[in-house]
């Protein structure tokens, strides 16, 4: 009966670890998505257009040189330079349009990403030539793979700094005064455009080390695989309270972990992105903000 | 001025679609639906070229009733709303004398009720789901149902490898369903016990809180239902956990991308499927050199599938003597060839019969494993 017991503790951990894991993935998608809806107003769709171009350069890149280290902050790079440019050329014109206004096109960027990406790469997806960090430990019955410990730690390092560079930073008290206030911020001196721009840098180079993230843990980047993180992102972020970042990290884990343990116990009645949204329905019929939202 | 000019332009544009295909009247159309973009746009590269690897070869030969062959090829992104305007595009405008679809379960079904009602030939490639013959008299298919496949896989678990305690995972779409369900129908015919079965979305690829489970069942065997896609990081998550027991799959997994994908985990994955790598019967070795030298990647189920559809119609064509589609439709029926994926026989449903192949991953391919041949056991419905 212990045993028993004991056997199933373990299973407990290992779901909840597994899904911390995705928690992990999903906050690293998602803070950059709630920069973007809290400095702008703009559900921006293409997030995960980016989210999957991260994965191809980090990809390509990693088959090219051989080194995942040297691949993944040049793919940060590129899609976040790549993000500004989204900023300048899509949403910047029809900013003072409605709000509907940039979700249909970001929407139509996203589809267009897609197909982009179908006729370049190919309809098949590619891999690894050589799957990095594919080592595998054993504790406790445990095992877990060398790229889940990467990502666990990789993204809360990554997110750490982050927050701290909001804290202490000017850039970072520039940024969220221009969140607070636009107007005020400017009459401040802050440069708006500027705090655009570097928001739109790093929202996108998060995406793409999501996408690394990702691909590592499948060995497969597809011209489709921003499809679930299009709509499962918008739900974490609404959940979070949208344009609240520590929200929205706490959802991501929540989210994560319910998926894991919802796969194994309501799979069969509902799929994991079933899930996803039958508990963003159920928070938010209990507080309608969001878990972290203002009123 | 301007304005004139691009109407004139508008117009001769129309005119050059419009008399386009009238010029070409003496070739012989065949209409051809598949996934070109979408999710599914990897399976409608494969069976679009092995279509056209058949129409190639057909008219290389001389083509049928004297005539070359024409594919006519339309993008359904796998969308039964694309599939119906396509298939009245192409009994209506395109004048096809058959269709062929070359994609998935809900774009091919609700093509095949538009076919049937213009009395139209229709061969369903490899879409598995079984209302698609029950469309009526005019809607053929040329590979398994999933309910045959799902037996197959039950068979060869329990009656070849002896493997009795098994864990099913059940992608949650028509395919994997249908799998799954054929797979229960007979399982205890062989002594298997279902331990425990899991589902997944097509979404999916981390499968974590599933491979955990799993890995806590202890299983003999895992019968897993998938796409290479999703089969790919599966098996691979499967492996690097340490679980070490056969994982046996089916027509999904055919591909080489999923030996790609998977790398090392993929050695020892065992599928049921219509495509033997290791054939000596000179219909299939034949397409498997020739696909991939036409193609430039290597031959798979649906590439077989779309080649063998194509095979079947030009047959029946021959055999109609003529283009009236009541004579075509008779002589499909009628048909017994022998092509890439076996030998292809209907029965009065429209439904193929033929014998299943078992392929194994070896050193980096696929290979022949066994062959499953038990027209009772894998006999589809009748009606």
């Amino acid at each position: 009966m212990l045993a028993l017991f004991l056997e199933n503790v373990m299973l407990y951990i290992e779901l909840l670890l597994q899904g911390l894991i995705s928690g992990c993935v999903y906050a690293t998608i998602a803070v950059g998505l709630t920069l973007v809806y809290s400095l702008l107003r703009i559900l921006h769709i293409a997030h995960a257009g980016l989210f999957a171009l991260g994965g191809y350069i980090g990809l390509l890149l990693t088959n090219t040189t051989g080194s995942l280290i040297l691949a993944t902050p040049l793919a940060a790079a590129l899609v976040g330079v790549l993000g500004m440019a989204i900023y300048r050329l899509c949403y910047q014109p029809i900013l003072n349009r409605p709000p509907y206004v940039a979700l249909i096109a970001s929407i139509g960027l996203f589809i267009a990403m897609e197909e982009i990406f179908r006729l370049i790469f190919g309809p098949y997806g590619l891999s690894y030539t050589q799957p990095p960090l594919q080592t595998t430990y054993t504790f406790a019955g445990m095992t877990i793979r060398a790229v889940e410990i990467v990502i666990v730690t990789g993204s809360v390092l990554i997110l750490g700094i982050l927050s701290w560079l909001a804290q202490k930073t000017r850039m970072g008290v520039a940024w969220r005064a221009t969140v607070d206030d636009p107007q005020m911020a400017e009459s401040f001196g802050i440069s708006v455009l500027q705090v655009r721009y570097l928001n739109f840098f790093i929202g996108s180079a998060l995406a793409a080390v999501a996408g690394v993230f990702v691909s590592l843990l499948s060995n497969l980047v597809e011209p489709t695989m921003g499809g679930v993180p299009s709509y499962k992102a918008l739900a974490i972020i609404v959940l979070g309270g949208l344009g609240n970042v520590a929200g929205t990290m706490f959802a991501s884990l929540l989210l994560g972990v319910t998926e894991a343990f919802g796969t194994i116990y309501i799979g069969e009645y509902m799929d994991r992105d079933a899930i996803a949204f039958a508990f963003m329905i159920v928070i938010l019929m209990v507080r309608p903000q969001g878990l972290f939202g203002r009123r | 001025m301007l304005k004139k000019m691009m109407i004139l332009a508008l117009a001769v544009c129309f005119m050059a679609t419009g008399f386009g295909p009238a010029a070409a009247a003496d070739t012989i159309k065949i209409g051809f639906n598949a996934p070109l973009t979408g999710f599914a746009a990897s399976d409608g590269k494969s069976s679009t070229e092995g279509a056209k690897l058949a129409v190639n070869q057909i008219n290389k030969a001389g083509g049928v009733l004297g005539k070359q062959l024409e594919l006519i090829i339309y993008d359904d992104q796998a969308k039964p709303a694309q599939s119906i305007p396509i298939a009245n595009k192409l009994i209506g405008r395109d004048k096809v004398v058959l269709g062929i679809s070359g994609s998935y379960s809900g774009a091919t079904r609700s093509a095949a009720g538009v076919f049937q009602e213009n009395k139209v030939p229709y061969i369903s490639a490899y879409a598995i789901h079984p209302d698609i013959t029950r469309a009526g008299d005019y809607v053929f298919r040329t590979s398994f149902l999933g309910e045959v496949q799902g037996k197959a896989g039950a068979k060869l678990i329990g009656d070849i490898m002896g493997k009795k305690r098994v864990v099913v995972i059940t992608l949650q779409n028509d395919f994997g369903k249908s799998l799954a369900a054929g797979f229960k129908e007979v399982a205890s015919t062989y002594g298997i016990t279902i331990i425990n079965e899991y589902q997944y979305s097509i979404k999916d690829r981390q499968f974590g809180s599933i491979v955990a489970t799993v890995k806590a069942d202890n299983p003999e065997a895992i019968y897993a239902s998938g796409y290479f896609f999703t089969a790919g990081p599966l098996v691979s998550q499967l492996r690097a956990a340490g679980v070490t027991v056969p994982v046996i799959g089916q027509e999904g997994y055919d591909s080489q991308k999923f030996i790609e994908i998977a790398g090392k985990a993929a050695e020892g994955v065992i599928i049921t499927t219509s495509l033997d790598r290791d054939s000596k019967v000179k219909e299939t070795a034949d397409f498997i050199t020739a696909f991939e030298k036409q193609a430039g990647f290597k031959a798979d189920m649906v590439a077989a599938s779309g080649h063998t559809a194509v095979m079947v119609a030009a047959k029946a064509i021959e055999q109609a003597g003529s283009t009236d589609p009541k004579a075509i439709r008779d002589a499909i029926a009628a048909v017994e060839l022998k092509v890439s994926t076996g030998t292809i026989k209907f029965n009065a449903l429209g439904e193929v019969m033929k014998a299943v192949q078992v392929q194994i991953v070896k050193d980096g391919n696929w290979h022949h494993y066994a062959v499953i041949d038990d027209p009772a056991l894998l006999a589809p419905p009748a009606k």
